[in-house]
């Protein structure tokens, strides 16, 4: 077995190496600005055909190269339609591509998000992608269309794997950052602002420990690649409202969440003034509904996080 | 300093110098005969004039003898910049810089005049260009029962070969004629100071909006699949295999400059597009009120787009009837099948009651055929010593190329006729300019680049129809081979050689 991980410098990539490699699997790295931590590493970029690789490096790929790990892609909410579309979704298409050419072809596992349910109307579970949903950013619609793509090649064998966010100490240093995704709005929050959630943040954010994800990549890849869809994130349910205090709490702060429509509009208002990323306003009402019931689908069970990742996360990204 | 050709030229208006090949160079063959010039050129004039009348009242301006949006100079038809952009000068809202972005390849435009409409008659263009554009839908759907009677009549007038039933098809096409290049006229001018009200709307309410507008301004559906449908001569779609604007395509010298191909429907492609396609996400990323303005201006774009298309290919079925009936008619005349072409319509249309028209085709043949091998410039400047037909021609600066329909790409380049199209890597299609037989090609690739064109351009409204990625007006797009690897970006209108890494 010899598992290709695109992204592999990135924060879930390197995760996925570490786990992949202890597990005795041949593990290539491939990144941007090389490997991350994987002992054979190769230099690429998932937005070119053939991932930009060429020459050896290519006929290896595409004779020994058995799965193939998507997880590559920041989580930006900032970003523009070119540049999701043309990260997530040319991506996909480039990959789906790639292991089309390879020999020994037998599994894609696709790292999706949940994410790409946007503002989903009724009740979603892991078959659901499409839900009449509309988008808070062009980060979810990228991470949507990729997943369509994936599901649409029935010709590559694939198991899509969905995580909320992910927080947790990384492999390697410096891959976790504070500008995008749900730490930005960490900073805000620990200069005292006041910060308005919808219900005071008490509902859902279906967060996940990265190494967790990376047991649940691992035994997707070690499964065979049915075209199914897994969705994981921390069995023990933690809100919004619980993952900012856990975040702040190492460093002596308690976030000063209301639920008030005048400091929303407010907030709305002032956010680029007080630092938060407009596509972080999004996130204030409450996300979508999932069913309870998709971590069943997770082979031996969905892995249980460690106790105190969020407060380590906060240490080592705030401290 | 070029030569005049007199019997052929029309003269240059002395208050509006500046001519460009423009918007005519991408999709016209590069030379046109004389009767393709009294078909397209004098009925856009009239057209044109026909509008500004409307919107502005009668001006001084646009009246007179001289050509004033139009030329035809050495049989290469020409739009005058200066004029439209005096034009655009007396909209609110619009600049120059706006209409050359839009037709002409986003050139310089010339400097206006010092004249200024009053501010009243210039604010109360627009409603009344608004109006124009509200009335453009029921009369192309009148045009296209017009021309299918037409097209009906000339079928049955070709088949028995009478000249009376011929003079007739002629006869009953003049005012078709002049009402679709109305339409064509109406919808080409109403998209610009709408394109600039959706720019500065959605700059205020859609996060992104250059990169966004494009996808938004995708019309529901264009005429030319359609046409398709339609095949055989003197079907609506009889047109599709012939040469835009040159209905003596098969006559020396013409024929040098309109060479084409059948052209044939594109096979459904397989479906690479996600359900929710990037315009409905973004209008769902919006407000309930920034979408409903957002939507509705796009709606508008969207709309009269697609309107632009369908009076153009009006058009084009009328130049085809008269394609097809000219020839026959001929036959009763004393005038030769070589000679009709440098005719224009109205002496072909009076020649059965004056036979002695037929005289000026020698004159102008023999002009015609010293002009066509007169190098033109896709610019033409007559603002300085314009005395006895002396007149400066300036290569167009080269602009660089204009993303217009979004999306990266990278795929290998194909040249029309593309019959080598690779099944199993992407290719992109690298053109001159558009014209008829690019289209059916839109569905088999997966980027587009042209040499000409611009935001409005025929084929980037094609490109965006079929959600293809295109960079059009690029300089570089004469030096790619067919095979090279490269990335084309239509947001910001980069193409670049694909280099490759390794590890």
């Amino acid at each position: 077995m010899k598992i290709l991980v695109v992204g592999a410098s990135g924060y879930l990539g390197g995760a996925v190496c570490a786990r992949l490699e202890w597990a005795g699997h041949e593990v290539i790295g491939l990144g941007r600005s090389g490997g991350g931590p994987a002992r054979r590493a190769l230099r690429g970029d998932a937005t070119r055909p053939s991932l930009a690789l060429a020459g050896d490096a290519l006929d290896e790929v595409r004779a020994e190269v058995t799965h193939i790990v998507t997880a590559f892609g920041s989580v930006d909410w900032d970003a523009g339609p070119a540049e999701a579309l043309d990260l997530h979704a040319a991506g996909v298409r480039n990959v789906l591509a790639l292991a089309r050419g390879c020999e020994r072809f037998t599994g894609l596992v696709h790292v999706s998000s949940l994410l790409a349910l946007g503002r989903a109307s009724g009740r979603a579970g892991n078959r659901e992608l499409y839900v009449g949903q509309t988008f808070r950013n062009w980060y979810e619609y990228g991470k949507y269309a990729a997943e369509g793509l994936v599901r649409a090649a029935r010709d590559v064998p694939s198991t899509n794997v969905r995580f909320g966010p992910l927080l947790g100490v990384p492999v390697s240093p410096g891959t976790l950052s504070a500008r995008h995704g749900l730490l930005a709005a960490v900073r805000p929050l620990l200069q005292g602002y006041p910060v308005h959630l919808r219900g005071g943040g008490e509902f859902p954010c279906y967060p996940g420990e990265v190494t967790g994800a990376a047991e649940v990549v691992a035994r997707a890849v070690e499964a065979p690649a049915t075209g199914g869809t897994w969705t994981w994130f921390d069995p023990d349910g933690p809100t919004l409202a619980d993952v900012l205090r856990a975040l702040c709490r190492p460093l002596g702060r308690v976030p000063r969440i209301v639920d008030s429509t005048a400091a929303g509009r407010l907030q709305r208002a002032l956010a680029s003034r007080a630092g938060v990323p407009p596509a972080l306003l999004g996130y204030c009402e409450p996300w979508f509904d999932l069913d309870p019931a998709v971590l069943d689908a997770v082979p031996g069970g969905p892995p249980r996080c460690p106790a105190g990742y969020l407060e380590a996360t906060g240490r080592e990204v705030f401290a | 300093m070029t030569a005049h050709f007199p019997p052929i030229d029309t003269d240059p208006h002395p208050a509006f110098p500046v001519y460009s090949a423009g918007n005519f160079g991408e999709v016209a063959p590069d030379r046109i005969s004389p009767v393709s010039w009294s078909l397209v050129g004098t009925p856009m004039e009239r057209a044109t004039r026909r509008l500004a009348a409307r919107c502005f009242g009668e001006r001084p301006w646009v009246q007179g003898s001289h050509y004033v949006f139009l030329g035809y100079f050495a049989c290469k038809p020409y739009h005058n910049l200066s004029a439209y952009t005096r034009l655009a000068g007396r909209l609110p809202l619009v600049a120059p810089e706006d209409v050359t972005a839009a037709y002409f390849e986003g050139t310089r435009p010339p400097r206006p005049g010092r004249a200024r409409e009053g501010a009243l008659r210039q604010a109360a263009a627009l409603p009344r260009l608004i109006r124009e554009l509200t009335r453009l839908g029921p009369a192309l759907r009148r045009l296209e029962e017009e021309i299918a009677d037409l097209e009906l009549l000339a079928r049955t007038a070709v088949s028995l070969g009478g000249e009376a039933a011929l003079v007739e098809v002629l006869t009953r096409a003049a005012p078709v004629l002049d009402d679709a290049w109305d339409a064509h006229i109406v919808a080409t001018t109403g998209l610009v100071p709408l394109g600039v009200v959706q720019r500065r709307v959605n700059g205020l309410v859609v996060p992104h909006a250059e990169a966004v507008t494009p996808w938004l301004n995708r019309p529901a559906e264009l005429v030319w699949e359609r046409l398709h449908a339609f095949s055989g001569d003197l079907a609506p779609g009889g047109f599709l295999g012939t040469s835009f604007y040159e209905v003596a395509e098969d006559r020396a010298p013409w024929s040098r400059f309109s060479a084409r191909r059948r052209a044939e429907p594109a096979p459904a492609g397989p479906d690479a597009g996600p359900l929710v396609d990037p315009a409905e996400a973004a209008l769902g990323m919006l407000g309930p009120g920034r979408r409903r303005l957002a939507a509705a201006l796009a709606r508008v774009m969207a709309e009269t787009m697609a309107s632009r298309e369908h009076s153009k290919s009006l058009v084009m079925r009328v130049l085809h009837v008269h394609r097809r009936v000219l020839p026959e008619l001929v036959r009763h005349w004393p005038l030769g099948d070589a000679d009709w072409p440098y005719l224009t319509i109205e002496e072909l249309r009076r020649l059965h009651r004056a036979p002695g028209l037929a005289g000026r085709a020698a004159d102008r043949a023999a002009a015609c055929a010293e002009a066509v091998d007169e190098p033109m410039p896709g610019r033409l400047d007559f603002s300085g010593g314009s005395g006895g037909g002396a007149r400066r021609g300036r290569a167009a600066a080269p602009a660089a190329g204009s993303g217009v329909s979004p999306g990266r790409v990278t795929g290998v380049v194909v040249r029309p006729p593309a019959d080598d199209i690779p099944g199993d890597r992407t290719a992109i299609l690298v053109c001159e300019s558009a014209d008829a037989d690019v289209a059916p090609l839109l569905g088999l690739v997966g980027g587009v680049v042209t040499g000409r064109g611009s935001a409005m351009s025929h084929i980037a409204i094609l490109a965006r129809e079929h959600r293809v990625p295109a960079v059009v007006g690029h300089p570089g797009a004469a030096a790619l081979r067919p095979g090279d690897m490269i990335t084309i970006d239509g947001t910001t209108g980069e193409v670049h050689a694909e280099p490759t890494f390794t590890g």
